[in-house]
């Protein structure tokens, strides 16, 4: 697959508002994000012709999501589909439109996401376990899964909640200098450890937000990048990984395959971890980056509690993570606002949070549970 | 007072394992192939893909891989229980569960502790497996 190093460009991204939204759809928020992307590319709707998106929690129509919106934007794509991921659904579908792209079934693939989770009432409370449910035990949620991985992480490596806390004051402070996040009142360690539990180890500091919004993100091939209206920021790797096992798994908890998804990505683009100058890292719950951290190798496995402190991860650190707030701060976009913020972190758009000089960024993924993942290394130009 | 929080649906595939665990024991299906002991009960083995299988009881002596305390209400039965652990369990014989650990302060549950299967009758058919400290 390396063949498909340096091939496309993500050339248009679209986000709407954030936060709660009452009386706006998931269709809504996906059509309002597609409308900005193309004017961010300076693109026009039949300039598209593929359509891949991802149904909201909150959109009534599920996996036939792709006709939904498609008939919303009056498009007939020579390419389309939906795709269920959570998290890992972002990545995925870009991914799938370089393939998409580079196979020649289409030329230009808008990748659309939108959902009214925090008005429609989404909790994200299911119970995991195909067969007998983990409800029967009461394991409820989709923190419980990173909670159980925190615990062990804890138990063998003497990571501690505070630790933690670094990761949740770090996407605070960034989200404080982005305009569009919605939780933007700075915080301490100390406020997150006096938040309440949720599910030990994990306080209420340590889980993402839920919000309404739609994003939109738009990929083609590098040569038609370069005449279009922003800067270009070409895809340099990607990789995917999975794992369909839990308990059948030992090391499941640990999230191995996201070492395999970053190892494929950073192996395309022919860089390592120390040509990443900004990273933004799937955080549904604080214990993810610091597993990312990890498996990506900036730091040994069981050492990214210690890696995290002393701002490390913060703007002036060695590392910015997750420059716009993130899924805790900026808003739960099950990572689609990642994508956003590494794109333009590359044009240099960030203002107050824009890492100067940044040319390469490595943006995360992941999905339902612990099982999807995915990686992509973005560079200027 | 009647139990009102998530059973077992029972089928042809995972009946056996709640009835032996009725009986007061902890069944697994060994393959009758490649001798992989698996769960979460299947129709099919995730190792060699064989349908043939057969129960047999494990020693239902573990350890906990890992736990955690729900705090938070995620399903309103389980409201009274607040706050309840979960623990992943390593049995001895391979496979991994979602349980409880009962029978402790959920503060005194630590990675590592040694656990041995109890079995909580919640209804006239079915009883919960779930695990209690143990000693060695
Ligand atoms: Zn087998």
């Amino acid at each position: 697959m390396s063949d498909l190093r340096d091939k496309c460009a993500i050339v248009g991204v679209g986000k709407t508002k954030q936060g709660k939204m009452p009386g706006v759809s998931s269709l809504m928020l996906s059509v309002e994000a597609f409308k900005r992307a193309i004017d961010d590319a300076g693109l026009k709707k039949g300039d598209i012709d593929g359509l891949l998106t991802m149904p909201g929690t909150s959109s009534p129509e599920a996996s036939l999501n792709y006709l939904r919106v498609g008939e919303a934007l009056g498009i007939d794509p020579k390419f389309t589909g939906s795709m269920t991921m959570g998290g890992g659904t972002a990545g995925a579908l870009v991914q799938m439109a370089v393939m998409a792209i580079e196979a020649g079934h289409a030329t230009t693939v808008a990748c659309v996401f939108g959902d009214a989770a925090k008005t429609g009432g989404s909790r994200f409370n299911r119970a995991s376990g195909w067969g007998d449910s983990w409800g029967i035990w009461g394991m409820y949620g989709a923190a419980a899964n990173s909670a159980i991985a925190a615990s062990r992480h804890m138990a063998l490596y003497g990571t501690t909640s505070r630790q933690l806390g670094e990761v949740a004051v770090a996407c605070r402070r960034h989200a404080s200098m982005n305009p569009d996040a919605v939780m933007r009142d700075p915080i301490t360690i100390e406020d997150h450890q006096n938040s309440r539990w949720i599910v030990e180890p994990f306080h209420l500091l340590d889980c993402c937000l839920i919000s309404d919004g739609g994003v939109c993100i738009i990929v083609t091939s590098k040569e038609r990048a370069k005449d279009m209206a922003k800067p270009v920021v070409t895809i340099s790797g990607m990789g995917q990984a999975y794992t369909t096992r839990n308990m059948e798994r030992e090391d499941w908890w640990y999230v191995p395959h996201q070492k395999e998804a970053l190892g494929r990505a950073f192996k395309m683009a022919g860089m390592a971890p120390k040509d990443i100058d900004v990273a933004q890292l799937y955080d549904n719950f604080t214990m993810s980056v610091l597993l990312w951290l990890e498996h990506a190798g900036f730091c040994g496995v069981g050492e990214a509690g210690s890696f995290v402190e002393g701002g490390r991860i913060q703007l002036g650190g060695e590392l910015p993570v997750n420059t716009a707030g993130g899924n805790l701060s900026e808003s739960y976009m099950e990572g689609w606002l990642h994508i956003v913020e590494g794109v333009r972190q590359m044009r240099g758009e960030c203002d107050a949070r824009q890492v100067k000089g940044a040319e390469v960024c490595l943006v995360t993924g992941r999905g339902m549970t612990l099982n999807c993942s995915n990686a992509m290394i973005l560079r200027a130009a | 007072m009647s139990y009102n929080k998530p059973l077992p649906e029972l089928d042809d595939v995972n009946r056996p394992f709640w009835e032996a665990a009725h009986q007061g024991r902890l069944c697994l299906q060994k393959c009758s192939d490649c001798d992989h002991v698996r769960y979460p009960v299947s129709h099919v083995c995730p190792n060699c893909l064989s349908y043939d299988s057969e129960w047999t009881e494990v020693s239902g002596k573990g350890e906990v891989y890992s736990y955690i305390v729900f705090h938070q209400k995620y399903n309103a039965a389980f409201e009274g229980d607040l706050p309840y652990n979960v623990a992943l369990i390593q049995l001895d014989e391979g496979p991994r569960m979602i349980s409880n650990v009962t029978g402790v302060a959920n503060d005194a549950v630590k990675v590592g502790d040694r656990v041995q299967v109890t079995f909580d009758r919640v209804t006239d058919e079915i009883s919960i497996p779930r695990f209690t400290p143990a000693e060695g």
